[in-house]
């Protein structure tokens, strides 16, 4: 399945600027002394996605659902076990570690915990100025405008030059970690829950910093995150992750107003603002990704689930144009 | 100052708090965590506690239950009164020790954010939620074991009779939390507060705990304070809610009455924070941050601590603090302009 190819979710025009195939991550879990077999977490399996240049791809799902090694796989920041990644037409397995290091200035990421993202002994000035040097070979003077412009992209100002990441709060870290994944001018950003650890009030500041930012400089970005109502309002497209298989693909609106996989609707009903009428709460917990479910990783929870779920892995497939779903049943209504 | 009758209490509400202060006294200053608070909740009702981090949400619940260390947490104004089963009303303040402790776990129980550091990893479940039964109902081991198994069937934890053996950290984060609300539930507490039950929680089990809250309180008829960040839980487990913002509550009442019609300024910026692509009209809305940021708690702002951040604010909010008023008989706000404040 090659998601680029539909020319409704892609103008034909526009190649992808990311472009995934095939993706799949086992981490290793040992064994132990008293006998139990080496086992691997199947943390990602068989992943597909593109992301068009200035396109905002959301990725959600639950804990451990392997969102967060999905970007990491996208930045190459783990090796992947399986699959291709392609970033405007380099395959970023075929890149040597110092090439890799300097393609690393197009591709940046942002975390979910601004402190611990940033050096606690490096003052904001020095933090920006370190990509600048390393990535577009800025010193001196040059590099401290570009450092000064980047502080006042992101609404803070030369003020805050010479201080220290302690000195600022939680919002206010987020937009220095967000200035700093800007130094090197890149052209997609992967932010992993870049407002979940923020209140609300300063969580709608950094989002609308971020979309703005977005729009004016035409960046890609893979937005993770668990919470749907801001997934909602920053992505164009959203991707669903259920034990580290896609489980559905859509424009946002559409997967919104139109979830075509159990799993989805069951996630939008349990979002705390959900308004529909009836509300299905689902059950059971997400099994373990060292032995997940055979067919269908949904169907122990699903509650449409067929004796034909547990045959065979149901394929991502089209149902409408753009909106793709990994589910064998058409026949229910949610 | 708050005048006690301005809040229409039902006859007995199982708690009520009045005016309460709680500051901590530290090296850098005196932290005024809770400098004003009152609210109440009534017999099978759930209030909820809303506001953002810092806001003195978790002190006031602490407060209540007499959980704050003594060496730095000073309670310096205001009542907390308890009305028990027994239709007696104490002053929990005023206890000693030993008597409080006869109460808390008993008539007055609490869920945390996290389970894993409120629960002991080197006890079984069974011992855990067995617990408050052995201390204040006076059960033997194999009585507790018994009734830990049946609670924790009633918290949806299935094959509860294998896993009363378990350790917490054979449990995942939902299942754990679940022992968590047996644990609290175990000797029918009258008054449940719950500190950010769920936050930690996927969505899925957080609809799956919050659910089972409130089927438990509506069995039991238990009064619950459900503390909370997020507005949109408030509408799906609370009668009533109280906003705090900078350690005092600057409006309660019925929840679809104040989430429909905010008469505080901050409540209503916090409302507009919430993401949501689409208003009710279905289009698209943009998010409006509040200006600012929240005062310092060493050094709050004199008269309205919202003035700052406000775009009601008058020169006169800044003179003096506003006082808690009705704006109809459940409804009350902290803001001197609150007729003007369009839903
Ligand atoms: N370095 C690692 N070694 C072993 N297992 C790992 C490693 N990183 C992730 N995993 C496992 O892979 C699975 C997917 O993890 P991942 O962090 O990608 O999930 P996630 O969707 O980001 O979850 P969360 O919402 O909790 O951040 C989980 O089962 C996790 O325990
Ligand atoms: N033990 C303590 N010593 C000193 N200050 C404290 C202590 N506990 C809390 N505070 C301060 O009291 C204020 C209120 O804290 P509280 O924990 O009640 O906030 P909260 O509303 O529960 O926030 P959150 O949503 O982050 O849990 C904060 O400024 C906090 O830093
Ligand atoms: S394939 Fe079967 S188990 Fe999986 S989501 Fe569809 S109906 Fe449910
Ligand atoms: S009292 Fe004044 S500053 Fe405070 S909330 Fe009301 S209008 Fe705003
Ligand atoms: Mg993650
Ligand atoms: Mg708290």
């Amino acid at each position: 399945m090659m998601l680029a190819e539909n020319s409704e979710v892609q103008p034909v025009d526009q190649r992808p600027l990311v472009s995934v195939t095939g993706l799949s991550k086992q981490f290793p879990v040992r064994g132990n002394s008293w006998g139990a077999p080496a086992q691997a977490v199947r943390a990602v399996e068989d992943v597909d996605l593109t992301v068009a240049p200035g396109e905002v791809l959301g990725v959600v799902g639950e804990s451990g659902s392997g969102k967060s090694t999905v970007g990491r796989l996208l930045l190459r920041l783990v090796e992947p076990s399986a699959g291709k990644v392609i970033f405007d037409g380099q395959d970023l397995g075929d890149l040597g570690p110092d090439e890799l290091r300097k393609f690393r200035r197009h591709m940046q990421m942002i975390f979910q915990d601004p402190f611990a993202s940033l050096n606690a002994r490096m003052t904001v000035g020095d933090a920006l100025m370190e990509p600048l040097k390393l990535h577009r070979q800025q010193r001196g003077r040059a590099a401290e405008d570009e450092a000064v412009a980047l502080l006042e992209k992101v609404g803070l100002s030369a003020d805050h030059f010479k201080r220290y990441p302690r000195a600022f709060s939680g919002g206010q870290r987020q937009r220095i970690a967000i200035a700093r994944a800007l130094a090197s001018s890149p052209r997609f950003i992967v932010a992993d829950e870049p407002v979940s650890a923020l209140d609300v009030s300063v969580q709608a500041e950094v989002l609308n910093l971020m979309q703005n930012l977005q729009q004016e400089l035409g960046l890609a970005l893979l937005f993770i995150s668990h919470d749907l109502s801001v997934v909602e309002v920053i992505t164009d497209r959203v991707m669903v992750l259920y034990l580290g298989r896609v489980m559905e693909v859509a424009r946002t609106e559409e997967l919104y107003d139109n979830p075509a996989h159990p799993y989805t609707a069951a996630l939008l009903q349990a979002a705390p603002g959900y308004a529909g009428e009836s509300r299905q709460i689902l059950g059971g917990e997400i099994p373990s990704p060292i032995a997940p479910p055979s067919g269908c990783v949904f169907r122990t929870r699903c509650p449409f689930a067929l004796a034909e779920c547990a045959q065979t892995v149901p394929a991502l497939r089209e149902v409408r144009p753009g909106h793709y779903k990994a589910c064998i049943r058409d026949d229910i209504a949610l | 100052m708050l005048q006690p009758d301005t809040i229409q209490h039902s006859a007995h509400p199982v708690l009520s708090v009045t005016d309460l202060k709680t500051h901590f006294f530290t090296d850098a200053g005196v932290i005024k965590a809770v400098n004003g608070v009152t609210l109440s909740v009534n017999e099978g009702e759930t209030l909820a506690i809303v506001g953002e981090s810092g806001s003195g949400k978790s002190v006031t619940g602490l407060t209540v239950m007499r959980l704050l260390a003594r060496t730095t947490a000073k309670v310096v104004g205001g009542s907390i009164h308890f009305h028990g089963r027994d239709n007696v009303s104490t002053d929990l303040l005023a206890l000693s020790e030993k008597a409080m402790s006869r109460i808390r776990g008993h008539d007055i129980a609490m869920i945390f954010q996290d389970p894993m550091s409120s629960l002991n990893p080197v006890f079984t479940v069974g011992d855990q939620v067995g617990e408050p039964l052995r201390v204040h109902k006076g059960l033997n081991k194999r009585e507790a074991r018994l009734q830990a198994i049946e609670l924790l069937r009633q918290v949806g934890i299935s094959s509860p009779e294998k896993r009363v053996d378990a350790y917490p950290h054979e449990l995942s984060g939902g299942m754990r939390q679940r022992v968590m609300i047996a644990v609290a539930l175990a000797c029918d507490p009258r008054l449940l507060i719950a500190d950010e039950p769920t936050t930690a929680l996927d969505v899925t089990i957080q609809a799956q705990i919050i659910d089972l809250l409130r089927k438990l309180q509506q069995e039991r008829r238990m009064a619950m304070v459900f503390v909370t960040h997020d507005l949109k839980l408030v509408k799906q487990i609370a009668d009533r809610v109280a906003v705090m913002y900078a350690s005092q509550v600057v409006e309660e009442g019925p929840v679809d009455e104040v989430l429909a019609n905010p008469r505080h300024p901050y409540t209503r910026a916090l409302l507009d924070c919430i993401p949501s692509r689409r208003d009710g009209s279905g289009n698209r809305r943009s998010l409006q941050p509040i200006p600012g940021t929240m005062p310092n708690p060493l050094s709050p702002p004199a008269g309205c601590r919202f003035h700052a951040r406000c775009s009601y604010a008058l020169p006169a909010c800044i003179v003096s603090e506003p006082e808690l008023q009705a704006t109809d008989g459940k409804h009350v706000t902290r803001c001197i302009r609150w007729q003007e404040i369009a839903p």
